[in-house]
């Protein structure tokens, strides 16, 4: 917020980040697809690299609600897991069919508490 | 090696395919099913990750283009968020393209437990365009989905998924550009919560144990190694926790009987 744009990149610096961020993440999906060729779905190092891909999406998610960065981070704590509890709550109450009205409930609560702080 | 590719076929996928029901009538079908599906929950929290996203870009400085062209060609949220905040910061190029590497290596494993679920006859060179339009939403999506679609239809099935969830993010982050500033903090918040939200939800679909283990224990390490280190947390808590999974599951979960495998 503070920061100068002096210490930005600019101009041909920030496109040149750019395509290399791209070509970055790019190569970790054709090293993906590359290596999916070689293995089956029945194999050990596929039910490894499963759970391994589920603790990475899982400490990514927890982060961005227990770590978050800007205006979220105003939120208490206690709050963000109170509404994660109760979307859950009417998640797994019918778990067919109620992952919209689970994430309109976590969501609207979420909007709700920014409107009456 | 890609020159001995042989044409032999999987005795795992055969049984799959004879027991899935049909759920699809043809590839067309499952490409329109897949569209459908993302029109629900998984569009609309792209969408709201990408207007906060077009918001942030609009904010620090960016212009449209250099925000847009990152959604259409990174397509990858977290990575995004890292390559604008190093930019700000006058991060080198080299640092920059590293770092967002870095929070991409989930994508390798993504891939890796996707794509082997596809029909043989679809696993070619089209899958290095098809991958680009795997990102976090579509990746839970299809490993819900996928059991109960035939093999042969499930590329289409993902193919659709994925376009929309792609195509989405292009708008979504104009949008943002251009709202930003003029939306309440407390909508903000919604937009910025919807993301987590939408992935902690998907985790209770989750049914095999090994993997809601995973997911327990990459809550725990989660946090400690982004106190660490927190370019390669991702990766070192997917790691710690998988592993720590899949040897809880090979040693004491497989033995037991009901346990799902």
């Amino acid at each position: 917020m503070m920061n100068t744009m002096a210490d930005a990149l600019s101009g041909w610096g920030l496109w040149i980040a750019l395509v290399g961020a791209c070509l970055g993440t790019y190569f970790c999906r054709a090293i993906g697809v590359l290596l999916s060729n070689s293995i089956n779905q029945e194999s050990e190092i596929f039910r490894w690299l499963a759970a391994v891909t589920y603790a990475m999406v899982a400490a990514l998610t927890v982060r961005l609600i227990v770590m978050p960065l800007g205006l979220m981070a105003t939120v208490p704590l206690w709050i963000r897991i109170l509404i994660c509890a109760l979307a859950i709550g009417v998640m797994i109450s019918k778990p067919t069919k109620r992952l919209v009205p689970a994430l309109l409930t976590g969501t609207l609560l979420m909007v709700g508490y920014g409107v009456i702080r | 090696m890609s020159s001995t590719d042989q044409p032999y076929i999987d005795p795992s996928e055969i049984a799959l395919e004879g027991c899935a029901a049909e759920r699809f009538k043809s590839p067309n079908n499952a490409f329109w099913a897949g569209i459908r599906d993302a029109a629900g929950a998984p569009a609309m929290v792209l969408f709201a990750g990408m207007v906060g996203f077009g918001a942030m870009g609009k904010t620090n400085g960016f212009d449209v283009w250099f925000t847009t062209f990152t959604s259409f060609f990174m397509f990858a949220l977290p990575g995004q968020v890292v390559l604008l905040e190093m930019a700000i910061t006058g991060s080198s190029v080299v640092a920059i393209a590293l770092a967002v590497t870095l929070t991409s290596t989930r994508f390798i494993t993504m891939t890796v437990t996707l794509f082997p679920q596809f029909h043989q006859k679809d696993r070619n060179r089209s899958l290095y365009a098809s991958v680009h339009l795997l990102a976090m939403t579509a990746w839970a999506i299809s490993m819900k989905e996928f059991h109960a679609i035939e093999t042969k239809h499930r590329l289409a099935y993902f193919v659709g998924l994925g376009l929309l969830c792609w195509l989405i993010s292009i708008p979504g982050t104009i949008l943002g550009f251009y709202l930003a500033g003029m939306v309440p903090p407390a909508v903000t918040l919604g937009l910025v919560f919807i993301n987590p939200l939408f992935f902690l939800l998907t985790f209770t679909e989750v049914k095999p144990w090994i993997n809601r283990i995973a997911l327990m224990l990459g809550c725990i390490f989660g946090p400690i190694f982004f106190i660490v280190d927190r370019d390669t947390s991702l990766l070192t808590s997917g790691l710690v926790a998988g592993t720590m999974a899949y040897l809880i599951d090979r040693k004491f979960l497989r033995k037991r009987a009901g346990v799902i495998g």
